[in-house]
């Protein structure tokens, strides 16, 4: 073929346009793009074309959707259909059989008309060894890429990009971070040990048993050597024995870095040994991650404890909004982000009652600060209204009790100022501390529960329905587990007061028309809207709520709920699943809607507009809904009507 | 024709490059009855200085080739051409090429054998090909003797068919109410947009508009060139 120059090398401006928009080739520059945009083919699938069979089909190119959608599925002996995920434009397709070497994991199939770019095998397992931004993110779970396909799209839209650093704390394992292994033997002299953190430039020494390097014992750091030996007098030829701390707490090194993250910022200890295969391997310290992070939520989380002023906590929950963006732009789970805003919320309502409590004096008996609704299950999304009580021990004698009542009354009325200073709206239901009802003795708060349980009024549960979700925000727990212990022996056994709780939410009704349409506001200020709380949540939170409280189960949490559920055999596998994806799903849906709200100057609601949606968004949705169904026909066998 | 010709004896009844030659051969005895992805196909959009038939010429030349009913992005052809006469102010404003970059073209006796050689073998598809092959085989004749022997598939037409599969041969269906222009079909079936008025671009539209048809003939039990040809009347071997 005769060849002038380069006329047969032109990659079109669309193919490299394409790849510029899609992570993780939007790491690579201009000229590898344009070779690999080269490198491709396109091919178009028409809707219910199968593209790839579990367990048969040979993977001979990375299928990347151009325009259009898939699915994909198990299948089982039976021929019972699993759906595992849909995946739109952006997405890939076969990237972990190339990665493997083995034959297709899911079965693929196009539900929409599907233009993909085929990138030949060969050239993406050279990117996946040569870049390792490439290797993490396919590599990542299943889930993950849900949430960061689902993420993509706000991300092209609203957000610049950083340069290649996005990720990180999602996708680097903490086995990753770990360095050379540095320790010494429990017999070892504290002078010794101090001499040896010199020389290998460390803050921290893992220490093992005499005999055996395998078996560690213990961990000593900077911190040790200042408190427990400098500052007390202690002799240098000591062993180190003397002033390690045991056991050391262990991760395990395939734990991803956010998840120690949070299990750093729950124990507040900072240095984690690292743990492969039954060994320890190394150590993980929070100068580590947040060195991976830059500007991080446990940047935030660090400025909450050292904060000494009431005031000062303004200022640092308003950066709240911030870092769960930062969350958002990186890919996390709903879930995942959800937790981190209960434990900032968490520690700000810490800092701020220590502080308030060193301001009015010592409480005349102990109290729990209780947390409901969202709050109490840990599912506050940007913006949630204060629902918060006081419970506090019963008095020993009259003079007691008065003193209680005074002190908390004052207590609550200054705690509920700070935290709409805070940025936390007052809730509008009065559901508050500073409501004398809500401010209470244990023995009184046990009342309120077994008259909700003994003699349910279905107007009064449909309002307290949010007390059930209560948990312990700061204080006394135990208070607040005696009131959960009593609230599970009582619930249990009334069928009578679970009967209404179901039949209540079942009230809710599945925002889809029998032809599968969303069903939305006709008219009024959202017309066209259907609220995701309260149509689509609400009724997965209901049903969590109700079979929680008939087996007994203290966890708040709508997702643990579920799981616990399912752990004790009262939920199948299946239905699990499926309520769990549908779940997180929409709460991803409602975190981005009130991104996009809060990046475009408005406030945050719960209104959304389906046809805003992608097509694959929409049907990702109405699957979500449609698990509804399913919830219901489960409460309806246990709580029929007739 | 060239007046050398006549002194050739060869040429006399219209012998024609050997390119040519060579590309008439493949097609003599050519074979319907394969199955598509058997088939090589070369999408191609030409742009003209206008659309006078006698008088005006090519500038540019784009095509994507089709192999295994896939679009290969490794062997596209995109190639300005220097008219004879450059008029400024004629359409090649609206193909955004300005008339400094059609004089540094090559001419099209360079440019022609090449886009011969790139399409040899090969079915050649087209949005409203029959006016494309038109200035093409003008060309071929001007500077090669001869014209093409590849057989052409419209998309225009396809398109016309599809829609009568779909809606039913007995449907009241009048193909003067709906349009279909390139962009308009691209948009109807939902496909990704390119920029309009660049050779290149327009052929990858094509080719996108082409694979979709043919690959949702295909569903609908069309599996050989010669099904094509016949359920949707959609091309023929003469232009």
């Amino acid at each position: 073929m005769a060849q002038s120059g380069d006329v047969h090398k032109v990659a079109p401006e669309m193919a490299i346009a394409f790849f510029r928009d899609i992570m993780p080739f939007n790491t690579l520059d201009e000229a590898v793009l344009s070779d690999i945009a080269h490198h491709c083919r396109v091919d178009f699938y028409p809707k219910g074309t199968r593209l790839l069979t579990t367990g048969e089909t040979d993977i001979t190119h990375l299928y990347l959707i151009q325009r259009g959608g898939v699915k994909a599925f198990i299948e089982d002996d039976q021929g019972e259909v699993c759906l595992k995920d849909f995946r739109g434009v952006g997405a890939y397709i076969g990237a972990l059989g190339i990665i493997r070497g083995t034959p297709a994991n899911l079965n693929i199939e196009t539900v929409e008309d599907t233009f993909c770019f085929l990138l030949p095998k060969e050239i993406f397992l050279k990117l996946v060894e040569e870049k390792p931004s490439f290797a993490h993110y396919y590599l990542k779970s299943f889930s993950e890429k849900v949430v960061s396909t689902a993420y993509s799209e706000l991300r092209h839209q609203k957000v610049s990009r950083r340069s290649g650093e996005d990720l990180y704390l999602f996708s680097v394992k903490v086995g990753e971070l770990v360095k050379n292994l540095r320790m010494v033997p429990d017999t070892c002299s504290i002078q010794q040990a101090a001499a040896k953190m010199v020389e290998f430039h460390v803050g921290s020494l893992l220490v093992h048993a005499p005999a055996n390097e395998e078996d560690i014992v213990g961990i000593i750091t900077d911190r040790d050597l200042r408190g427990k030996v400098v500052a007390k007098g202690l002799d240098y030829n000591e062993p180190v024995k003397q002033i390690m701390t045991a056991p050391v707490l262990t991760v395990l090194s395939q734990t991803l870095c956010f998840d120690v993250l949070l299990k750093m910022m729950k124990t507040s200890i900072h240095h984690l040994a690292v743990e492969r295969g039954g060994r320890i391997v190394g150590m993980v310290t929070s100068h580590d991650i947040m060195l991976l992070q830059g500007h991080s939520p446990y940047h935030l989380f660090k400025e909450i404890l050292g904060e000494q002023e009431i005031r000062g906590l303004y200022v640092l929950a308003q950066k709240i909004p911030d870092v769960v963006r930062g969350l958002i732009k990186e890919g996390a789970k709903a879930g995942n982000i959800t937790q981190m805003i209960a434990i900032l919320n968490d520690h700000i309502l810490e800092r701020l009652l220590i502080l308030l409590e060193e301001e009015m004096g010592t409480p005349p008996v102990a109290y729990c600060w209780l947390l409901m609704g969202s709050e109490g299950r840990r599912e506050q999304t940007f913006k949630t209204d204060q629902d918060n009580a006081i419970l506090y021990a019963d008095s020993v004698d009259e003079k007691e009790k008065n003193a209680a009542s005074v002190y908390f009354k004052a207590f609550a009325a200054k705690a509920i100022d700070h935290l709409v200073n805070c940025g936390y709206p007052l809730c509008p239901g009065d559901i508050m501390a500073t409501n004398p009802k809500w401010c209470q003795p244990l023995s009184v708060w046990k009342d309120y529960f077994s008259r909700w349980v003994d003699t349910p009024d279905p107007a009064e549960i449909l309002n307290a329905t949010i007390f059930f979700d209560f948990r312990s925000g700061f204080g006394a727990t135990e208070l607040a587990h005696d009131l959960r212990r009593h609230l599970n022996k009582k619930a249990r056994a009334k069928d009578i007061f679970l009967f209404h709780l179901a039949r209540q939410c079942m009230a809710t009704r599945i925002p889809l028309s029998f032809f599968k349409n969303f069903i939305v506001n006709k008219d009024g200020e959202h017309k066209h809207q259907l609220d995701i709380k309260q149509q689509g949540l609400t009724p997965f939170v209901n049903f969590a709520r109700v079979l929680a409280l008939k087996n007994g189960i203290s966890e708040t949490n709508t997702l643990a709920r579920l799981k616990a559920l399912h752990e004790s055999d009262c939920i199948d596998q299946k239905l699990w699943s499926s309520a769990t994806d549908a779940y997180e799903l929409q709460m991803q849906q409602r975190l981005v809607h009130q991104l996009s709200q809060i990046e475009g100057g408005t406030l945050p609601d719960n209104h959304i507009n389906p046809e805003q949606l992608s097509d694959l968004e929409k049907r990702m949705l109405k699957d979500a809904f449609t698990v509804i169904e399913r919830l219901y026909s489960v409460l309806d066998k246990i709580y029929p009507i007739a | 024709m060239n007046i050398s010709n006549l002194f050739n004896p060869l040429k006399w009844f219209g012998a024609s490059s050997p390119l040519l030659q060579k590309n008439k051969e493949f097609f003599a005895d050519f074979d319907q009855a394969q199955p598509l992805s058997e088939y090589t196909f070369v999408v191609c959009d030409t742009e003209l200085t206008g659309l006078n038939k006698k008088k005006d010429e090519l500038i540019s030349i784009g095509a994507v080739m089709i192999r295994g009913l896939q679009i290969d992005m490794s062997s596209m052809f995109h190639c300005l051409i220097r008219p004879e006469n450059i008029d400024p102010t004629q359409a090649t404003l609206v193909h955004r090429i300005t008339p400094e970059q059609l004089a540094q073209a090559e001419p099209l006796s360079k440019v022609l054998p090449q886009f011969v050689d790139y399409i040899h073998g090969s079915l050649l598809v087209g949005h409203h090909l029959p006016l494309d092959m038109h200035f093409l085989n003008r060309a071929t004749k001007n500077v090669m003797d001869g014209v093409l022997s590849n057989p052409g598939i419209d998309t225009m037409r396809m398109a016309q068919g599809y829609k009568r599969v779909r809606l039913g041969h007995y449907h009241e269906h009048n193909p003067r109410t709906t349009s279909y222009r390139l962009d308009d079909l691209g948009r109807e079936y939902d496909l990704p947009e390119f920029k309009p008025h660049d050779a290149l671009e327009d052929a990858l539209q094509t080719a996108y508009l082409f694979l979709y048809l043919i690959k949702k003939f295909r569903k609908g039990g069309l599996v050989t060139l010669r099904d094509i040809f016949q359920a949707g009347r959609t091309g023929s071997f003469r232009y």
